[in-house]
Formats: C-alpha cells, structure tokens, sequence
C-alpha cells in the first residue's frame, strides 16, 4: 500500500498575512495539502522584509524568519488591486476547497471575496476567517498586534513576578497557537463537508480561541469569583509544590523543577543530601509545602545557584524529578534533543542559499511531513495558471507583462 | 434531548470515537476539542480519578474529586469510565474499547505506555486504522524523552521564556497557565486530526507523536530566532519591555490596571498623541519616527503618566481605537467575562453539573455554524458511565460489570 501525506489533494488558497494566517497554511502545507498563498510585489509583506537576511543580504525573498514561519505554503503572485487579478484569484477559488483568510471583518467583501462570492464559483467551499475578534461584536473592528490581542483575553494580566505588575510576553505567542489552532479548525469544516456535502464559513476569534488557555482561572473566577493574577513560575492552580525557576551558575543560567508528588520531594530532599531546612515534617505534604512555598523557593535557589544547569538537571532526572534546564536560544542548535529529533532542518533554498528552519515539529510515523523552504515569490505560478486555470501561455504571458500576475 | 443519548453526537466530527487516556491538561484539553465538535470521546481513568480531580480551583477551596474545575474545564461532553490497566483484565477491557476507536489520545510518559503494554506498535496490531496521539513534555525519541516533566519544565525548554518574558537578571517567567500543555494540546488537534481524516490516504492509522516543548522550541521560537541563529550566530534575550525596537511599546500603569500601549506607525502615533489631547512635548519632529521614541522611550513613558493615571484603562482603549490606534486595555478574568463583546457573541455557556451545580463555561473556541460545537454536557463524575460503555459498547453483563467492579479493577 502506498503510503500518501494525509492531506493530498486538498486545495487551499492562503490570503492570510504576516504570521498567524500563514501558519494556518503551514500547518495543512506539511499535512500535505497544496496551499497556494496569495501575495503581490505590488504590496510586500513587511515579513518579507524583516531581517536577518540570508548571507546578509536584504530583499523580500532572503528574510530567514520569513521563511521559516511560511515553509509549507506556496506563492502565488497576483495584484488583487486589479479586477483581472481578482478575476484570477476567483477562477482559483472555483478549484479550490478552503480559503484562508486573516483581515479584519469585511475586507474580503469589500475585495468581492466574501463567503457568499465564494459560495457562487465553489458552492462547498470553506472559508476561514480568524479576526481578532471574530466576525461580529461590539469589538469586531478591534485593532491588535499580536503580541497584545492576548490582553483582551486575560492571559496578560497572569504573567509577572508574583504579586507584581503584568509582565509583557515581547512576541505574539498566540499568532502560532491561533494559527495551528486554525489548522484544526479547518479540519473539522473539512470532515463535516465529507460527511455532508456543505461547506461553511468558519468565524475563527483569536481573542476566543486563545481564551481557551486561561481556562484553570476562568474556572477559580467562575466557582470562587477569584480574580487571578501573576505568580511568577508558580504552579498556576496552586496544586504542586515546590514548582519554580531557579538560578544556576553562569550568567542567565536557570532551571526549572516541578515536584508532582510527596515522592518526587522526598527524591529531591535526597538529591540536595538532606539539608536541615528540608526535613521539617510539615514539608512533607504538598498543602505544608504550598504553605511555605517562599521560603523553600529561596532555600531551592541557594542550593542550585551553584551548579551547573544541565548537569544538575540530569542529576535530578536520574532521582526521578522533574527538572530541565531554562534554555536560551543560543541553546536550540545544539541541544541534544532537538538534534536527535531535527527539529530545525538546514534546507537548500531555491535561490542557491542554504538557511536553516524549522522542521516537521510533530512526527506522524507513517507519513512524515517533507518541509521545503519558505516560498519564492511567485513560485507557483506556472503551476496556478497553467496547471491549474489551464491559461493559454501567452494569455499568462500578457497578464504577467501587465502586472497582474506580478 | 434524550438524557440516556450521549450528548456529543451532532456537530463536525460525530461518528468519530476517540479514548481519552491522559491526565492533568494537554491530553484531555486535547480530547475536549474532538468532544467540542461532535466525537464520542470516552474517558478511561485510573480508579483513582485523573490527576487534575486532586487540583483545584474547587468551590471555597474545599477539596473534592468531584468538584475540580480544572478537571471540570478539560472534560466537557465526555463519557467517563475507569479502568485499571497495570491488571490483566483492566488491560484487556482497555484493548476492547481501543479496537473500537479511530483515535487514541494520551499524555503518558513513554516508558510508562510501554511498561503496560499499551505502545503504539502492540495497538496498532489490533486496530491498525487506530489514530494514536501522544502528547508529552519532549516527545517519543530523543534524549529526554524518558525524563520525568510537567508543563513548567517543557515551556523552560524552548528558549520562549529566557527570549520572550521577564526582565534581564531576573528569572525567565511562562505565562500564569499550562502554556506548553495548552500549545501541545492545539499542535496535537490538528495534525490528529488530519491523520484521521487521511487515513485512506496513508495507508491506514499512525501515532502523532507531539512534544509540547518541541513544538514551541520550533513554531513559535524557531520561527523568529533559527534562522539568525544558524546563519549568523545571532541571538537575543528578554528585555522586560514589549518591544524594544519601538515606543510606546509595552504595557503601561493606568489609572485603574494596566494597558497594552502600541503606537509604531505614524498614523497610529498621531492618533495617540490626538487621544492624549495633544500634549506640547508629543509634537516633538523627533518623536514622529518610531525609532527615536524607542531611544527615549523612558523618558516618553514619563511624559505619558499624567495622562494615563488620570483615565481608567477601557476608556483609553476606547479613545485610542477610535484615534486609530491600536491600544488594548490588559483584562482582568472579571472584565474579559463581562465584556459585552463575548457576552455578544454568546461565548459563555452554562452547564448544570451534579455536584457542582450550575456553572457558566468557556465556550466553543471557534464557531462553525452549520454544526455549531461547544460544550454541552458536564464533565462525567469517576467512572460515570462505566455501565453505559462497557454494558452498551462492549457488551458486559451487569453482573460481569459488577465483578471487575468489585475486584477494584474499575
């Protein structure tokens, strides 16, 4: 039996942009559907622009991070300021089964793309829209950044030290999570289509789907009317003790130790050869050591400020707790265990430079995931318009020496 | 509806059956989302409960298996059994509701699975059409994949926390909740899920093997940071600003909390400096490029303070978006929940549970409205349905049910 990706044949068309919407692509790209992204050098995506450059040298198709979170999905080039481009983009959603979207809510009517556009050239087709906060509401024109649409959902006002102020995350966790999210998304209007012929229009609000990691203390809120706040590396429902990140020699060297169980103390205890402090019976529970969490956290960090990090992770590993040493970037490359499972691949890029990305992140064991570069601008347009749209080539000719494949 | 009826059999993905042997966060959150759309997900605990049972929040801190809400909150609109797998006859019914599955979903550490022998390999001998989804702190291969871990030492694994959050010298921080769990838990969803949907496709059933820190090391870190790093030895850490490159840019003292203050372009500046009623020192020609408000951004933070501690945060939200700028209020728990906005778009809902009562519950994560999802029904009380599914899906006698009951082994 051959073995094919999970995806194979399923068409998708990306107009998501920057990050999030891209990943969306990503996430189905590596599964093994043929996403075709949709962009312009009539107006460049400014991650097309951010450096680092590959060999240093600046130009939208040599930004290392820019192919890094787009690899997966394909490049179609069309100005959508045009009606014959538009025009083309629609001739590609007929043949199509999902649509990408991450604009603001009516955008993609405005460019005649909405869903009942669509429905009329693709009538099962999928459209995916991940606003910030979705399609309707007082707060659907809400204009966010990734890095603060997790404001609107709580999760800020969660991360600091303990007892201090919000604490900024400096890149947008949620772009990722929101865009493999959507991936799955996608997937359910997919089955849901096998089973019944229909497709839909999916309102996909980041500011909803990234709520969903603050359910621990939307539930203390919902039975206790709690209203939660930073707590540093604490345990975030207060069940484990002691549960922290701890300073190790070196400069920014740290470890972070989790204790699940009295057994796993007990082998910590152990490990730091029983100091006196340590074997105050009260400890011996996790209600006495949450009692007095701060002061084992400092005795736990006078300990460990004099070790080495991995090498005292792994000596806690071998006792059976849980410990791992605070890796930097400067770690990634590497670190045994990204090594030992290519998490970041170095891939031939089709200009001739080589760039190194990341990787399928999840192994399927039958049918892994094969990641090429970020997309050439335009890469697969020969591939869109005379494949698939079956142009007559000095039709795509024309259209290429107009600027609307451009 | 029928109350004998499993709730969970309309919506995207009904006539999947998906086991649901994980504890704590990633794997049941996982399984919630198949159970969120339609899937018949059957929870298999241990007889003493899943581990979230034994974390609160509980109502009034009162201990209780019964009344978690963490537990509550990842097991929404599941059927729950017990089973003692480490006994043969727990093992054995545990194989029966596998062959009946498409997806497996668990969170055990490696050497575990295999210590029951309830590896991929020798489920796959019994179900090859079987979808295994095994979601832990570093994954099935690699150096640390035997090494005990919870979500706090994955997320301290990916160079997210000493790149992205806390300030300099002073430790990295994760985010106040299950981070890495909850990022594993959408990674493994999604490409779960396509590896069902495909199986006629590949050739049959296979296990996603998803490392929660893996997953973040590379989509979220990577992404951003691997590049540079490999080409040019290039790397950075956690300044304790939003964003260093430009001002204002980070999170900012109000009157009454805090908002997230973002205004990069020139567009967005003017916008801002017109919602501060336009303040003699904002019309500074040097404050107009981004970059030279982030070389004196201290100072610009200054000059911002009277004004920001003299206006409550969604008020400054509200002038600044109409201003055209993107400034956000931080919520707290309380007002994310009565925002008219989610209450708009109806994302809360409320559930009766039978030892927790009525209780309002995040709702569906997206919506899809030709088979709307979402939870419905409460998170089952231990071994609730023990009857229902070895009774009605594998056809045990009541007596029979009562036996392995009686021998501890449910």
């Amino acid at each position: 039996m051959t073995s094919k990706l999970p995806l194979q044949g399923i068409r998708v068309i990306n107009f998501g942009w920057v990050w999030a919407g891209p990943v969306v692509g990503q996430t189905l790209g590596f599964l093994g559907a043929e996403v075709l992204k949709i962009e312009s050098r009539a107006r460049i995506d400014m991650t097309r622009n951010l450096p680092p450059f590959a060999e240093g040298v600046p130009g939208p198709d040599r930004s290392l991070s820019n192919h890094a979170c787009w690899a997966g999905n394909g490049s179609v080039t069309v100005d959508l300021k045009r009606a014959a481009g538009r025009d083309l983009v629609m001739k590609l959603i007929a043949e199509a089964d999902v649509v990408i979207e991450n604009f603001g809510p009516g955008v993609m009517e405005r460019m005649g793309f909405g869903y009942a556009a669509l429905r009329a050239v693709r009538p099962d087709i999928i459209l995916f829209s991940m606003p910030a906060a979705g399609l309707y509401g007082p707060l659907d024109h809400v204009r966010t950044y990734g890095l603060s649409l997790t404001s609107l959902t709580g999760l800020d006002s969660l991360v600091g030290y303990k007892d201090g102020p919000p604490i900024p995350v400096e890149n947008a966790y949620s772009d990722p999570f929101a865009g493999i999210f959507g991936g799955f998304a996608i997937l359910t209007a997919l089955h849901h289509r096998r089973r019944t012929g229909e497709g839909q229009h999916i309102d996909f609000s980041q500011q909803e789907a990234v709520m969903q990691m603050v359910g621990p203390a939307y539930m203390d809120h919902a039975l206790n009317g709690r209203v939660g706040g930073p707590r540093g590396n604490e345990h975030p429902t207060a069940a484990l003790a002691p549960h922290g990140v701890f300073p190790c020699r070196g400069d920014d060297r740290w470890i972070a130790i989790a204790t699940g169980s009295d057994a796993e103390w007990k082998a910590l205890v152990h490990a730091m050869g029983t100091p006196q402090w340590a074997t105050d019976p009260a400890f011996s529970t996790v209600a006495g050591r949450l009692q007095a969490i701060d002061r084992i956290h400092a005795e736990l960090g006078r300990w460990t400020q004099d070790h080495d990090d991995r090498a005292l992770a792994a000596r806690l590993q071998e006792a059976g707790v849980a410990a791992t040493p605070v890796l930097k970037v400067a770690d990634l490359l590497d670190d045994p265990h990204y090594r030992a499972r290519g998490t970041f691949i170095e891939v031939r890029h089709p200009l001739g430079f080589r760039e190194t990305i990341y990787g399928a992140y999840v192994k399927l064991s039958r049918t892994p995931a094969e990641v090429r570069p970020g997309p050439v601008m335009g890469q697969d347009n020969d591939r869109a318009f005379l494949e698939i749209l079956k142009l007559p080539p000095e039709e795509y000719q024309r259209l290429k020496e107009d600027r609307v494949i451009y | 509806m029928n109350k004998d009826m499993n709730p969970a059999q309309s919506g995207a993905l009904a006539g999947l059956r998906v086991i649901d042997f994980g504890q704590g966060v990633s794997a049941p959150h996982c399984a919630r989302l198949f159970a969120d759309y339609g899937a018949d997900v059957i929870k298999v605990e241990p007889p003493e409960g899943d581990a979230a049972r034994r974390s609160g929040p509980y109502p009034g801190d009162i201990a209780d298996g019964e009344r978690s809400g963490l537990y509550f909150f990842h097991n929404t609109n599941k059927r729950g059994v017990t089973c003692k797998v480490e006994h043969p006859e727990g093992r054995r019914l545990f194989l029966d509701l596998v062959k009946q599955a498409d997806v497996l979903i668990e969170n055990n550490l490696p050497r575990q699975m295999r210590h029951w022998k309830l590896d991929y390999a020798t489920l796959a001998e019994l179900n090859p059409q079987l979808v295994m989804i095994s979601i832990t702190p570093f994954g099935q291969t690699g150096p640390y994949s035997e090494w005990n871990g919870y979500d706090l030492n994955a997320y301290h694994l990916t160079g997210a926390s000493a790149r992205y959050c806390g300030r300099p010298g002073e430790m990295p921080l994760e985010h106040g909740t299950f981070s890495a769990d909850y990022f594993g838990s959408v990674t493994a969803a999604a490409w779960g899920l396509a590896a069902v949907f495909g199986r006629d496709m590949a050739g049959g059933g296979q296990q996603v093997d998803v490392s929660c820190a893996e997953a973040i090391a590379a989509a979220f870190v990577g992404g951003q940071n691997i590049g540079g790093l490999a080409q040019d030895g290039r790397w950075d850490s956690r300044t304790g600003v939003g964003m260093p490159l430009g001002a204002p840019a980070t999170i900012l003292p109000c009157k009454d909390g805090h908002v997230w203050m973002l205004a990069l372009e020139v567009g967005q500046w003017r916008g801002l400096r017109k919602a501060m009623g336009d303040p003699e020192w904002a019309a500074l020609d040097m404050f107009d490029d981004m970059y030279s408000r982030a070389q004196n951004a201290d100072l610009i933070y200054e000059l911002m303070r009277d004004w920001l501690m003299s206006h409550g945060k969604m008020e400054i939200m509200e002038i600044c978006q109409a201003a055209g700028c993107p400034v956000t209020a931080v919520f707290t728990i309380d007002e994310a929940v009565h925002h008219p906005h989610l209450q708009a778009r109806d994302y809360f809902v409320d559930i009766e549970h039978p030892a927790l009562g009525r209780l309002s519950c995040l709702g569906a994560p997206f919506k899809l409205p030709a088979c709307p999802g979402g939870p419905r029904a409460p998170a089952p009380l231990l071994g609730q349905h023990n009857h229902d599914v070895y009774g009605g899906l594998l056809g045990l006698p009541a007596a029979e049910i009562e036996r392995l009951h009686a021998l501890g082994i449910l």
